[in-house]
């Protein structure tokens, strides 16, 4: 691989391994680091990297083991909701609206900061991400069954709270 | 999309049946300006998953600072080249000093033997003079020790007669 072909194959996935690393290690400077880190590891590698098709996935997978690499040695968790980062400025909204939406936002981000690790990496991957069911399964290191099981454990535990809050008016 | 299909496909969400390209259509039915209240609590909850992908690196000097980690081969030629024209310059340094030294000892200290002719004709001609002369000076030696040599003779005559007439 050359530059070329990094820049174009490994570079642009940035975002994602950002996002992904911040949902894991939690502070925008750390996720930074590790992104970081993660495209020098692929660069250094390159040689051995030739015959990996999924690129993407690869470097996110090293992205989630350096993550929690960093975690272990930071032996802090830190699965606090980002609050800064809910940029809900939509001029078509009235101030009320804009502050209902922004309250729900962090609602569903201490929901999602409250699930099993497993579970919440399986979500994310899969529904801010888009990724497929194999694909996550190469990520995480996991078996199909298991992404499914969190999968679904993920949502139902969401879709029970979202409803409770709905019924107790929160 | 009606509000019945997307019920349909929320349904099938849950219960993760759905496709990749059926979450996207849910995702973008939510986020569109009007949702039917009773489906309020599952569109913030695609908003949240739109919103979180809106999150980027937004330190424009990230990928400046990460081509930097990554391209060392310029840098290390660079610094290659600026080492080793340090070491040269180093070198020729040395060498520069030794010579300067060795011209000044060379000055101070004329050597014994040194060409003075470049045509060797010339030259035999010089130094058969300079023989020549030293011999020619050799010879004056030896007239004089010639007369030295007369005197002893005398000497010794008037010895051995002095000893005859002693024995006598």
């Amino acid at each position: 691989m050359n530059f070329e072909s990094f820049q174009n194959r490994v570079l642009p996935a940035k975002n994602k391994l950002f996002r992904f690393a911040l949902r894991l290690v939690g502070s925008e400077e750390e996720a930074k680091d590790v992104v970081q880190e993660v495209m020098i590891r692929v660069w250094n590698g390159r040689e051995q990297m030739a015959e990996i098709q999924n690129m993407e996935a690869w470097c996110m997978r090293i992205t989630k083991n350096l993550s929690l690499d960093r975690i272990r040695a930071n032996s802090r968790r830190q699965t606090q909701p980002i609050d800064g980062s809910f940029d809900v400025r939509n001029e078509a909204l009235t101030p009320h609206e804009s502050t209902e939406l922004h309250e729900s936002m962090q609602r569903i981000n201490r929901l999602m900061a409250a699930l099993p690790d497993k579970q919440r990496q399986v979500m994310h991957l899969r529904d801010v991400e888009g990724y497929s069911y194999n694909e996550i399964c190469d990520i995480l290191d996991i078996d199909m069954n298991q992404v499914k099981v969190n999968l679904f454990r993920a949502r139902n535990a969401v879709r029970e709270k979202l409803t409770k809050a709905n019924a107790y008016g929160l | 999309m009606d509000s019945k299909k997307i019920e349909q496909l929320l349904e099938k969400y849950w219960e993760c049946e759905t496709t990749l390209d059926e979450e996207k259509a849910l995702r973008e039915f939510f986020n569109q300006a009007e949702v039917p209240l009773h489906l309020k609590e599952s569109a913030s909850l695609f908003r949240y998953f739109e919103q979180q992908r809106q999150q980027v690196i937004t330190d424009v000097a990230f990928e400046g600072r990460l081509k930097k980690a990554i391209e060392p081969q310029k840098g290390k030629m660079r610094s290659l080249v600026y080492s080793s024209l340090r070491i040269a310059a180093g070198i020729s340094v040395v060498l520069a000093s030794f010579w300067l030294v060795r011209t000044q000892i060379r000055e101070d200290q004329p050597q014994e033997i040194t060409d003075t002719y470049d045509d060797p004709q010339k030259a035999f001609e010089e130094t058969k003079r300079a023989l020549q002369m030293i011999s020619k000076n050799f010879s004056k030696g030896q007239k004089a020790t010639a007369k030295l040599n007369l005197i002893n003779e005398a000497k010794d005559k008037i010895q051995t007669k002095d000893n005859d007439k002693a024995d006598s």
